[in-house]
């Protein structure tokens, strides 16, 4: 145990994650800056938001409305920054397009727009994880290990490294969610991933509740597993679209 | 189908980054293991860096800010004197005389403070390794590291992992220093930093733009991120306090190049192979000069394209125009535990032979690679979350600084930014984010 379960733990919420990093992202020098500098950004928001909160600190455990409130300003502050960030990205996509054409190579694909998302939603995940699960970790790394009253069943850095893994994937397919709904003006999309952030953090609450957890993780895992498919089949029509538009201009 | 340019861009920086990421996280690794087994238990150590005051923790804090203060003071007025020794050394050409003392530098560094901390793994770890071993490892590692540090003929790679490796002994040892001291320190070599990068008359100009002058690398500890051109053989770097980054910015390789200012600006330097005509180097960079700095990055990342992989046989180029230029980066370093201070020296020389040029890559001084690391230990000593606000911080931090690099084209300090930017989210994440997260994780909030 101890240092096994430390690691265990940090692969339990990051595995995912680190293979997606290192089968996708670190072959391609842009997408690792695109991850940290969204980490960055989100960090920064994380920053923000605490000091709007700090004033408020520490709320009480007993009840849950502050909490609530804190979810709602927070998820409504972060899905503003993913505006922003889509702003800054479409002022790079044309950058890089430009320089594309000076160096006589080919613009962006499809497919690299859509690696560039999945690196924006990676950084955002991967922030998620290591401020929410693996910093709170060293004491895992001891002898001992800790329950939290309310989900006394569980190991309280087992429970957080679930709850993050369900938030990074997310994070990281509701960014290419979000890019593609920007990019098409698909009204369905762009609501669907603010809606689906807002509900896993509100299904959080149900922690609240003695036992709570038993039912409030699984219910998260519905929505990460939702925006996991929805992320997946939109991808498929978007490949197959652009196939059959090339095979038709050829 | 032909690669997207995602695979070319940034690579450059990349290449800077994923070293002082791996020294960071080596340094954390070595101040978590080490420091949990005996927690304050080393009596304060009597350095370059605290000759004046030595921290106690029952000492008030306006006791501990003054004593900090003056030991950075006195430590940065240490550095700035035997910078200038430097620059004057070199002035009147003594560079064997500091090839050598760098040769003498890198073997103690690597000898002592790297066996130190080698002996306190094996005790904490309890390594079975009898003490004969021990010495004929320690020796073999050291003098390896002397040869790969500073001759020719050694794969890039070794030299770049021996410069990481002096960069996590000096870390680590500076981690030893007291907390206030430590911030302050940072602070004053920043700002240090800054001045003497910058400022007309600064130390470490001045010694840039003697190298550039004479067309010849200065003898200093610099990190290559690319691999080395077979140049005529130069000195390689030696200095082991010092770091210095030079960023040669190799031009594009453009057919029709459209040649632009920085044709005349290298006229100006009077360097004689010029001959080379139209080079654009990177052709970007008027283009926006304004954007925000991730729009930047694909000037930066043009540079990779410009050279072959690593002895860039200058047949290459030889259809292609490249202009380069070379920015050096300057930062020094000190291991100021020891009484080595640091000589800076970049080593910005041009390239071009024979009109043909060899592209070199961004160089960054070790004194970087140490206190970036310095700062990332120091915020280990705290809480995970600290390290991970500061790593973020300073890699974006030098971000910047390539960016910056990458506009500007002359040496650059690297620390002013990183520094300021990790002790700013040091305190932030400290005071304001933690008791925020930690509040709400407990209670399994997350969003």
């Amino acid at each position: 145990m101890t240092v096994t379960a430390g690691i265990g733990y940090a692969l339990l919420a990051l595995g995912p994650s680190l293979s997606l990093f290192v089968s996708v992202i670190s072959k391609k020098p842009f997408l690792i800056l695109t991850v940290l500098s969204s980490t960055l950004l989100w960090l920064i928001s994380l920053i923000i938001l605490s000091a709007v909160w700090r004033a408020f600190l520490p709320l009480k455990s007993t009840t849950w409305w502050p909490y609530a409130l804190l979810i709602i300003t927070s998820v409504g502050f972060q899905e503003g920054l993913r505006v922003f960030f889509w702003k800054v990205y479409k002022r790079l996509e044309d950058m890089l397009d430009a320089y594309a054409d000076r160096v006589s190579k080919p613009r962006l694909f499809l497919t690299d727009k859509m690696q560039i998302a999945l690196a924006g939603g990676l950084g955002h995940g991967v922030a998620h994880a290591v401020f929410f699960c693996l910093s709170l970790l060293t004491p895992a790394f001891g002898p001992a290990t800790f329950f939290v009253d309310k989900c006394s069943q569980i190991p309280f850095f087992l429970v957080s490294a679930f709850i993050a893994l369900a938030f990074v994937t997310i994070h990281t397919f509701s960014m290419v969610i979000a890019f593609n709904g920007y990019a098409e003006g698909n009204k369905v999309d762009q609501y669907f991933v603010p809606v689906v952030h807002f509900v896993a953090g509100m299904l959080t609450l149900v922690n609240f509740a003695s036992g709570g957890c038993v039912i409030g993780i699984p219910l998260l895992y519905v929505m990460a597993f939702l925006s996991l498919i929805h992320c997946g089949k939109m991808v498929w029509r978007r490949l197959t679209e652009h196939q059959i538009r090339q095979g038709n201009s050829l | 189908m032909e690669s997207s340019i995602l695979e070319s861009v940034g690579t450059e920086i990349i290449g800077v980054m994923s070293p002082v990421s791996l020294c960071m996280l080596l340094v954390v690794l070595l101040v978590y293991s080490l420091s949990s087994s005996n927690p304050l238990s080393d009596p304060p150590i009597r350095t370059a860096a605290n000759l004046v005051y030595i921290e106690n923790p029952q000492d008030s804090t306006s006791q501990k800010l003054e004593g900090a203060l003056l030991n950075a003071l006195v430590f940065v007025v240490l550095i700035a004197i035997v910078t200038f020794l430097l620059v004057i050394l070199y002035y009147y050409n003594f560079t064997n005389f500091l090839k050598n003392y760098m040769r003498f530098s890198a073997f103690f560094v690597l000898g002592t403070m790297g066996g130190s901390i080698f002996l306190s793994i094996v005790q904490h770890y309890s390594i079975p390794v009898d003490s004969i071993t021990c010495f004929v490892l320690l020796f073999n590692f050291t003098v390896v590291g002397v040869l790969s540090v500073f001759s020719g003929g050694i794969p890039i790679v070794l030299r770049q992992g021996y410069m990481v490796c002096l960069g996590i002994i000096v870390a680590a040892w500076f981690t030893k220093l007291p907390e206030w001291t430590t911030w302050a320190l940072l602070v004053a070599l920043a700002v240090y930093d800054l001045v003497a990068v910058l400022a007309p008359g600064g130390p470490l100009k001045l010694l840039v733009e003697l190298a550039s002058s004479r067309d010849e690398e200065l003898p200093a500890l610099v990190y290559e991120a690319r691999p080395a051109v077979s140049n005529s053989e130069r000195n390689r770097r030696s200095g082991v306090g010092h770091l210095v980054g030079g960023v040669s910015d190799s031009g594009s390789v453009e057919l029709q190049a459209v040649s632009r200012d920085n044709v005349d600006r290298r006229e100006n330097r009077g360097n004689p192979e010029y001959t080379v005509v139209n080079a654009d180097s990177f052709g970007s960079v008027e283009h926006e000069a304004n954007d925000d700095a991730v729009e930047m990055l694909p000037l930066v990342g043009h540079l990779r394209e410009g050279y072959g992989s690593s002895s860039g046989s200058s047949s290459e180029y030889s259809t292609v125009v490249v202009n380069r230029e070379n920015e050096i980066v300057m930062e020094e370093e000190m291991s100021p535990l020891v009484d080595l201070m640091g000589l800076g020296e970049p080593t910005g020389r041009d390239a071009l032979e024979d009109g043909v040029a060899a592209s070199r890559g961004i160089k960054l001084g070790l004194g970087d690679f140490v206190f970036y690391s310095v700062l990332v230990g120091r915020a280990a000593m705290y809480d995970l979350m600290t390290v991970y606000a500061c790593y973020l911080a300073i890699i974006s931090g030098l971000g910047c600084t390539l960016i910056l690099l990458s506009v500007c084209r002359q040496a650059l300090p690297a620390l002013p930014i990183s520094i300021t930017l990790g002790i700013l989210f040091y305190f932030l994440t400290r005071l304001l984010m933690e008791p925020f997260v930690v509040g709400a994780a407990t209670n399994l909030i997350m969003f």
